[in-house]
């Protein structure tokens, strides 16, 4: 068949027997499944056996770009990434972005199968009908940057996605970076490519992406576009980027720190920090950021940020960092080494209060533990060659925790990934809670939408915001019957459909972020994905495909003895979290009801009664399984 | 006779950030598909610290790029007869 949209071609890379060979798109999955996250679940279900190593020969790598990536439609660039993940056991995905996926189409592919290992370091190429096995011997050992300036150098507008050191070192947590800035793969998709010998993937395309319906395709984009153009926010958005979003400078100032609060300010950003803003391929508001630091031996340090609030962020979590330029130079060391710096952080958080209780010490550990800068560099290093301690720390947090037994209270996780965002801090929406329900473990990718839209907003605005991502009308009563009535959103049925609205946009290719998403219904993006394919979908065909993906990535996990017993509050959120010199308490999205354990129990048994799937279990149950006509994947 | 518009864009390097869109669109607009080689600019660069915005001999001053730029890199300046 003649494919819109999709390329209709996968490419399969065997490692062990140093073969590539292309196979096609099978309609009916795309069908069933959708394309991007839809399609990388699928073929990964075919293939995976359960409960293998994830750093052995046996685990894949599948990489996928969605059907609207390639094209003009505001915001389409994501990869993404499945594969089982070993920081948490679970078999699970990533997305990044950058132009990696719009090469890969515009190469002439949906999909990137790997498996095996290489028996020496290798690179993959895939430039148009070439695809090729090169010889990575004089760029392992570099770092991501040094990997990508030589790649794009030689393959001139390519798209990357390379690892570190720590990659390559088989650092549990490490991941990729796109295009050297974009993250790819927290839970450890760069010790799965360290382990299969593959420094980097290159994708160039110089090919087309045609679409089945221009004119209809011309009317959609040019009213996306006039929307956006006139998006009252925009220029302060172009400005600030992230900042805008999540001003971390206010966050101190209202726990009374305001010396931190002065350092993440939007002035210092804009007067000291920002060079330049870049964005990924067809996207009209960019937020990954070029830094540039002024070091004390007067050179600059250029840095490119996923955006400036990763490193931000790194701030707030040590209190031991007193500048920012501290948490940039790390965050920085962290990109190059391939390392996830929320991990890190955690890590070092966790080691420096067990130091305090006398668990550990310097006898035991050979550091003298602290979250300052000088020990956060140091263990960075540690943790990336594997050497001393660092070879306990690079195995994650399972292992730590199973190393130091009945401390798990102090390193907030869930199945073995630190939490990302404290919903002390910012009381429990969806993001929060699908941080607990996600089979990947603590991951936030797929939760934001439904609440992002602030507290002060009315009943009918909400609806009108759920309408738009497509929650059927008859799940209103259950999502707005919560535990208790003052709590007046039921976050629990919420973020089941949050998470169905998000496999939706990464199915397609779209990003998550608010800035974009704000702009596409679950119609609009119907329409776009007909006027591009030529097919005649429904938005229910694209809502059950979400729905089929997600159950299916749920059964994967269940094989991989995944169940409600993972999907756990961490203790520590039912405390109060000091921060500056305030306490904050876990707090419903309203911030008027403490969240105690009951409630957040209850919370679980309604997103799995939304789900349809067993509440004791925590699994999809029989009639679910055949409702999506999954009974071949059990 | 009709008189062909000759249009005149302002081009601003620094604000640009390398998102393709005008590549894209100029494509889209002469070809009817994605094509971003065969695109009548190129974008030197594009996410490194100086980004490079080139028009090659191919262009047809249609001024397409600049109208579809939402970063303000490229602006029309003035659209004379």
């Amino acid at each position: 068949m003649e494919w819109r949209g999709y390329t209709g071609k996968i490419i399969n890379v065997n490692l062990d027997k140093n073969k590539i060979n292309l196979s096609k798109q099978n309609y009916n999955d795309i069908k069933k499944f959708g394309g991007g996250l839809g399609i990388n679940i699928k073929l990964a279900a075919d293939l995976f056996e359960p409960n293998i190593d994830p750093l052995s020969q046996k685990n894949y790598i599948i990489v996928g770009a969605g059907p609207l990536v390639g094209t003009i439609t505001p915001g389409s660039s994501r990869t993404v990434g499945t594969s089982k993940f070993p920081a948490t056991g679970a078999f699970a995905y990533s997305c990044g972005s950058m132009s990696f996926g719009f090469n890969l189409k515009l190469a002439g592919y949906d999909n990137i199968i790997i498996s095996g290992k290489a028996e020496k370091p290798i690179y993959l190429l895939i430039w148009d009908d070439h695809i090729e096995i090169c010889d990575a011997s004089t760029i392992w050992g570099k770092n991501i940057i040094k990997t990508h300036d030589i790649l794009s150098k030689k393959y001139e507008s390519c798209g990357t996605i390379a690892i570190g050191q720590a990659g390559e070192n088989l650092v549990y947590h490490s991941l990729a970076l796109i295009d050297r800035v974009s993250t790819f793969g927290r839970g450890g998709l760069g010790a799965i490519m360290g382990s299969k010998n593959l420094k980097a993937i290159v994708a160039k395309g110089t090919n087309s992406i045609s679409i089945a319906h221009p004119k209809e395709f011309t009317k959609i984009y040019n009213r996306l576009f006039d929307r956006i153009k006139n998006y009252p926010h925009k220029e302060s958005w172009h400005s600030l980027g992230m900042l805008r979003s999540l001003p971390i400078g206010m966050l101190f100032k209202a726990a009374g720190q305001k010396q931190k609060a002065k350092q993440c300010s939007e002035r210092v950003y804009l007067n000291q920090l920002k060079r330049r803003r870049i964005a990924c391929p067809s996207c009209p508001m960019g937020d990954k950021d070029i830094l540039n630091l002024e070091q004390s031996d007067s050179t600059n340090l250029i840095h490119y940020a996923t955006s400036i609030i990763n490193p931000f962020l790194m701030f707030t979590d040590l209190n031991g960092l007193n500048y920012n330029h501290e948490a940039i130079l790390a965050h920085d060391m962290c990109n190059k080494y391939g390392l996830d710096y929320m991990m890190v952080a955690a890590l070092l958080d966790y080691c420096t209060k067990l130091f305090k209780n006398g668990i550990l010490t310097k006898e035991n550990s050979g550091i003298e533990w602290n979250t300052d800068i000088t020990t956060l560099v140091h263990i960075i290093e540690l943790i990336t060659y594997k050497t001393d301690f660092g070879e306990i720390l690079s195995e994650g947090i399972n292992k730590l925790i199973e190393f130091y037994k009945g401390t798990s209270e102090k390193l907030p996780n869930v199945k073995g990934l630190d939490v990302i965002f404290d919903p002390r801090l910012l009381h429990l929406g969806t993001m929060e809670f699908e941080q607990i329900v996600n089979p990947k473990g603590s991951h936030v990718a797929s939760g934001g939408s439904p609440t992002y839209i602030g507290t002060g907003s009315s009943i009918e605005k909400f609806k009108s915001h759920f309408n738009r991502m497509g929650i059927p009308s008859f799940a209103f009563e259950n999502i707005f019957t919560p535990p208790l009535p003052e709590m007046v959103i039921n976050v629990g049925c919420l973020t089941r459909y949050a998470e169905d609205w998000y496999t939706i946009l990464t199915s397609l290719g779209l990003c998550a972020r608010a800035q974009i998403n704000r702009f596409y219904g679950l119609e609009s993006v119907t329409k776009l994905y007909n006027a591009i394919t030529g097919f005649n979908t429904t938005s229910e065909d694209l809502r059950i495909a979400a729905e089929r993906t997600w159950n299916l990535l749920k059964l994967m996990n269940m094989k991989e003895n995944f169940s409600r017993k993972d999907d756990i509050f961490p203790k520590a959120w039912f405390n109060p979290l000091k921060f500056g010199n305030k306490y904050f308490k876990l707090l419903d999205f309203f911030g008027k009801t403490i969240i105690t354990p009951e409630i957040a129990n209850k919370l679980l048994d309604d997103y799995y009664d939304e789900r349809g799937w067993d509440k004791i279990t925590g699994n999809p149950t029989k009639a679910k399984i055949n409702e999506l006509e999954l009974n071949s994947f059990i | 006779m009709e008189k062909k518009n000759i249009i005149q864009l302002k081009i601003n390097e620094e604000r640009c950030t390398g998102c393709l869109i005008c590549k894209l669109w100029c494509s889209y607009t002469h070809y009817k598909m994605f094509i971003p080689s065969k695109a009548n600019l190129e974008i030197k660069n594009k996410y490194g610290l100086k980004p490079q915005i080139i028009f090659l001999d191919t262009c047809t001053n249609c001024g397409q790029c600049a109208q579809h730029c939402l970063y303000g890199a490229l602006t029309i300046k003035e659209a004379v007869n």
